[in-house]
């Protein structure tokens, strides 16, 4: 009886440990399936996802954040995290935050990528507990934003270009009438002075001098006003095919004189043959005779024997890059970011209006082109355009 | 500058001071210059007398450069008309008013290129009126032939 009671008691065991054995293996399974199923999300979400131990030092890095922040999964793991911050400082009230409510969320907060650059992402984090309930880590997502923020200051900017534009052309408009009044009045002053009688030799010279004055200083305000009213100018480019060599040519030979009693030497770097492109020669000239006058400049005003400036053409699949180098001043960083902002002018009063280069990125874009520049202070700046062929 | 031609010149600006100054140094030039301050006040003058070259200003208050320079040229069909503008450029100026005109000039004015522009407005006046004169005067032998033959 006893033995009968022991083996159905045997019997028994060997069936829940057979249900044991049963629930441990789908258990595996799941565990297995799961475990594919998470790496199948970090190694396809574009998203940045990291996990932290209870430390805040990196364990898992995901192949989304590889890209997004440049470096390979062995470079991060065993890092503290708040170290991938450009600011790592203000990184940290964030983790404590996560530590205290169990989540937390920060937005556009600066990453360092591999090569320098600031990555902007939206950070959610999320503390990682055990069955215990105790902290053992933290995971984190990280969405780069980096582009959808750079679109959007870039649609700011045109918004208020164009708000500036159309203010700054209805002023110009206003102005552009009583500088024609002063214009006139001074000319008139001017014949009566070249006509009066009894004035002394000096009188008569410092009268003249000072109408000259009012009348070239007029013409000083109607080149900014008329700049002004063409960047502001709403038509559309007349676009027609044409050698983009042929313009770059014309454009030096009309610079020829600013070149005359200069040292300057000019090389021309052309992709061979003709280069032909649909798009506006007037406007490109424009863009061209401001990035070249600007590299004269910028070499004037470097002491150094060999000035030097390389205008160069290439052809892509569907664009042409001109790209004028110079190896002038160069442009400090600080300056390089507002280059392009109406009215900025490192140069000395009445000689520069500001204008320039933001009419000259105003052009381009309207062809559909970029500009992008490259400069070092004392080594020489590069600006280059790109524009479609069509 | 006593062998040019005498050419009248109407004014059109509602900027009351640049005409003052302007006429002044046109009448020392030799010319003969009408000054109006409106497109109404012109149309009148051009009523009165007959003149070579306006120059109108695009914009003014009321009748506007544009219109004041068609209703002219249906008083005086031969009269050229240079068109002054504040705006940025010709093209503008044309987008503003598709009206024909002898040429635009963006203002301030250079005086000098303004003083050539009247007197190449002034010779494609007489290019025209010859022309026309010399149409009419055909057609009047035309008629005569016409007649002697009838």
């Amino acid at each position: 009886m006893t033995y009968a009671k022991s083996t159905e008691s045997n019997s028994s065991l060997l069936a829940e440990l057979k249900k044991v054995t049963q629930e441990l293996a789908s258990h595996k399974i799941e565990l297995h399936q799961t475990r594919a199923y998470l790496r199948c999300i970090l190694q396809n979400c574009t998203e940045l996802i990291f996990a932290t131990d209870a430390e805040g030092v990196v364990v898992s890095f995901s192949k989304g954040g590889e890209k997004v922040l440049g470096y390979a999964f062995e470079k991060v793991v065993g890092r503290p995290v708040k170290t991938l911050a450009q600011d790592p400082e203000s990184f940290g009230p964030v983790i404590d935050t996560c530590q205290q409510e169990g989540c937390a969320l920060a937005l556009e907060v600066p990453f360092r990528h591999k090569e320098g650059k600031t990555v902007y992402c939206n950070v959610s984090l999320m503390d990682l507990t055990n069955r215990e309930g105790q902290r053992v880590g933290t995971v984190g997502i990280c969405q780069d934003i980096t582009r959808r923020k750079k679109l959007q200051e870039d649609l700011i900017q045109v918004d208020r270009l164009a708000e500036i534009g159309r203010i700054a052309a209805g002023v110009a408009h206003e102005i552009n009438n009583p500088l024609a009044v002063i214009n006139e009045a001074s000319g008139w002053a001017g014949e009566v002075v070249s006509d009066a009688r009894g004035l002394s030799s000096d009188e008569r010279r410092e009268l003249e001098e000072a109408v000259k004055k009012i009348s070239a200083h007029t013409m000083r305000c109607s080149n900014i006003t008329h700049k002004l009213l063409a960047f502001a100018r709403k038509s559309a480019p007349t676009k027609r095919e044409f050698d983009i060599h042929e313009v770059l040519k014309e454009t030096i030979d009309f610079l020829t004189p600013e070149l005359k009693h200069t040292s300057i030497e000019i090389d021309f770097n052309f992709a061979g043959g003709p280069l032909s492109v649909n798009s506006d020669p007037r406007l490109l000239e424009q863009v061209f005779v401001n990035f070249i006058t600007n590299a004269i400049h910028a070499v004037l005003e470097k002491a150094e024997d060999e000035k030097r400036i390389e205008i160069q053409t290439l052809k892509t699949n569907s664009e042409i890059e001109i790209s004028v180098k110079d190896n002038g001043v160069g442009i400090p960083e600080e300056h390089q970011v507002k280059i392009f902002d109406l009215f900025y002018s490192t140069k000395p009063p009445g000689k520069g209006t500001g204008l320039g280069l933001s009419i000259c990125q105003n052009i381009v874009r309207k062809l559909e082109g970029d500009i992008t520049l490259e400069s070092k202070v004392g080594v020489g700046t590069t600006f280059t355009i790109r524009i479609p062929i069509s | 500058m006593n062998d040019q031609p005498n050419i009248r010149v109407l004014l059109v600006d509602d900027e009351e001071t640049l005409i003052e100054y302007l006429s002044k140094r046109l009448l020392k030039q030799g010319f003969t210059v009408k000054s109006t301050f409106s497109g109404e006040e012109a149309v009148e003058a051009a009523k009165q007398e007959h003149y070579d070259v306006a120059v109108v200003d695009l914009k003014m208050p009321g009748m506007d450069g544009v219109e004041a320079q068609r209703r002219l040229r249906e008083i005086q069909p031969f009269l050229q008309s240079i068109v002054l503008t504040a705006y940025a450029s010709v093209e503008t100026a044309l987008e503003s008013g598709q009206l024909e005109a002898f040429q635009y000039l963006s203002k301030p004015v250079d005086y000098d290129n303004l003083v050539a522009v009247i007197r190449d407005a002034h010779k494609k006046k007489m290019e025209v009126q010859g022309t026309k004169f010399k149409e009419h005067v055909e057609e009047l032998y035309r008629e005569e032939a016409w007649v002697n033959a009838g």
